[in-house]
């Protein structure tokens, strides 16, 4: 249908109410006005809610140039920038608009956890206590204060894990209980979080290990030797790291963990099939700083690490003769070629065999990523 | 996708730096160059705005995201440069007219965009609002490098130009939406009419670098 030409400065028309909010359930009587300056009158109007034309049982003219609409039980807005409820003169031009917004009001956000990387920042994430929807864009605002010390605070970087999060980025002290709290607001209300009290230094966590070295130990074949640092940004803290090992064969998705490593940096697996790649992951939990005897929170596992047992030249009861005698055969040749390479190309030194797993772990992780998507 | 939009971006950022006159990237990069990128930006942000109008329409709800949608122009909402302007009158311009027009047309159509950004609802709409800004940008830069290295000067007065004065922000909630839907609606036709002048211009220019300044000024 062909639109109105260009209008007057005035308005076609005025709906009333402009922009309401209301609860789900409730009822609206709305009512379009044409202005003075237009030839049209109520029995020239109609109604439309999200494009949809609505009955004309529930029109009712209340003067020469206004009619009215009634709308019972709302329900929730189909979008969240308003419900569009407009006003048409009979050949389909708009006169006039109003946004309705129906919903409810927010419920408490639930479950806050926080963590503080390195004791610098602290990020917090949380939940949506609603259930269902409530319709109306709702607004999150993370606030903090130190206990027993007044001012409350704002978070500002929002959505830095996730859409409920907030991080905190400095001037956070330590030693001290911050309370903790997030507001959700709408148009139709607000609601306050439950608190939550936290020392900084309660929930640090940190880097992964770095330098993860997985070599073999002698000609054994049934044991990996693995090394690692601690990470470097809390070497200036009064700290006690504890570590994790996982591991598995390369064919596996099964991890076998090594839990008891406690603070050492390096560690012997044992009991592992020869002749055979495995990956390696470390973690770290920067456990009792400064002497508080508490847990921190875990690392993010470091990067895996490739290596292989050796398997002696006569046959072992292996499960897959075929596969694994391939694989020897082919590992053996490559190890000769980088001996050669190293010998009589200049600028090869990084070739070795260890190169040659780091790739395999590689490949693996993007054939995985591969099937998945 | 993402990645090959914000390279052209960088290059067309980093290669039309019309501030200054010692460095003239454009002109080792060749007007010929020069227009091509800017035709490519244009048809890339083309395709950019297909899916954020898509998106951005749909969070604005029926009947805004109908395909025969087709709601007044109010004389308030002409305050966002209209691009329809009769064909012949615009065919008639001289290269340096199109292009001011074009500049100036783009660098107030960043500025609505912008304000949109900062008052819209869900973070997937923010982002692709916040990418296409970047990339409207990058157009703008573009097309001022072309007009130096043609030997036009920029349109005088500041590149993005604040809300002009006696155009008040919309009375209501659902104007506003009318506003969105034209502002979305005007960039899609300057930026289908402006690959249609790059393109023209492109086979104008010849492809040689050296003498290219003075064959353009006697134009």
């Amino acid at each position: 249908s062909p639109p109105l030409s260009v209008s007057p400065a005035a308005d076609p028309a005025v709906i009333s109410p402009q922009d309401p909010t209301l609860l789900i359930g409730s009822s609206l009587v709305a009512t379009c006005t044409v202005s003075p300056d237009f030839p049209l009158k109520a029995e020239d109007l109609y109604w439309t809610l999200n494009g949809r034309r609505l009955p004309a049982a529930s029109y009712a003219a209340l003067g020469p140039s206004t009619l009215s609409v009634a709308l019972a039980r709302l329900n929730g807005s189909r979008q969240q920038s308003g419900d569009n409820l407009v006003c048409h003169s009979r050949d389909g031009g708009i006169l006039a608009g109003s946004c309705l917004y129906v919903g409810l009001p927010p419920e408490k956000p639930v479950n806050i956890t926080c963590w503080s990387k390195n004791m610098k920042d602290l990020t917090c994430k949380w939940a949506p206590g609603t259930e269902g929807e409530t319709f109306l864009h709702t607004n999150y605002t993370l606030k903090y204060k130190r206990r027993w010390y007044g001012q409350d605070n704002t978070c500002q970087e929002y959505h830095t894990a996730g859409t409920y999060s907030c991080h905190i980025p400095k001037d956070l002290a330590l030693f001290t209980p911050y309370e903790i709290w997030v507001e959700a607001s709408n148009r139709l209300g607000v609601a306050v979080s439950d608190v939550v009290m936290l020392d900084i230094l309660d929930v640090v966590t940190t880097d992964p290990p770095s330098d993860v070295h997985v070599s073999r130990v002698g000609d054994l074949e049934d044991q990996l030797s693995v090394r690692w640092s601690s990470p470097p940004a809390l070497k200036d803290f009064l700290f006690q790291a504890k570590y994790q090992i996982q591991y598995r064969v390369e064919d596996s998705s099964e991890w076998k963990v090594v839990d008891d490593v406690g603070n050492q940096t390096s560690c012997r697996l044992a009991g592992l099939r020869p002749g055979t790649v495995y990956f390696v992951q470390v973690r770290c939990n920067p456990f009792s700083i400064y002497g508080s005897k508490k847990a921190g929170i875990w690392s993010d596992w470091s990067n895996p690490t490739a290596a292989s047992t050796p398997r002696s030249e006569r046959v072992a009861g292996g499960c897959d003769p075929k596969g694994g005698e391939q694989n020897t055969t082919l590992r053996r040749e490559l190890k000769q070629f980088f001996g050669w390479v190293k010998k009589h190309a200049y600028g090869c030194s990084n070739l070795g065999i260890k190169l040659y797993d780091q790739w395999r772990v590689w490949l693996q992780k993007s054939h995985k990523t591969r099937n998945q998507v | 996708g993402d990645s090959w939009g914000i390279f052209t971006f960088l290059c067309a950022a980093l290669c039309n730096l019309p501030a200054l006159p010692a460095l003239n990237c454009s002109e080792e990069l060749g007007a010929g160059q020069s227009i091509q990128q800017t035709y490519d930006l244009t048809r890339y942000l083309e395709h950019q705005l297909r899916t954020l109008a898509g998106t951005y329409l749909n969070y604005l709800g029926p009947p805004f995201n109908e395909p025969d949608f087709n709601p007044p122009r109010l004389a308030r909402a002409e305050r966002v440069p209209s691009a329809t302007v009769d064909l012949d009158l615009w065919r008639g311009l001289t290269d340096n007219a199109r292009l001011a027009a074009n500049y100036r047309a783009y660098s107030r159509l960043l500025c609505y965009l912008r304000v949109l950004d900062g008052q819209v609802g869900t973070a997937e709409l923010r982002h692709r609002l916040a990418h296409f800004c970047a990339s409207l940008q990058g157009l703008v830069l573009s097309i001022g490098g072309v007009m130096s290295s043609l030997g036009y000067p920029l349109p005088a007065g500041p590149a993005a130009p604040p809300a002009p004065p006696g155009a008040p922000a919309a009375p209501n909630d659902f104007l506003k939406k009318m506003d969105d839907f034209w502002l979305l609606k005007e960039l899609q036709t300057w930026l289908w009419r402006s690959a249609k002048d790059f393109n023209r211009l492109k086979k104008k220019v010849p492809p040689a670098v050296v003498t290219l300044r003075l064959e353009a000024r006697g134009f």
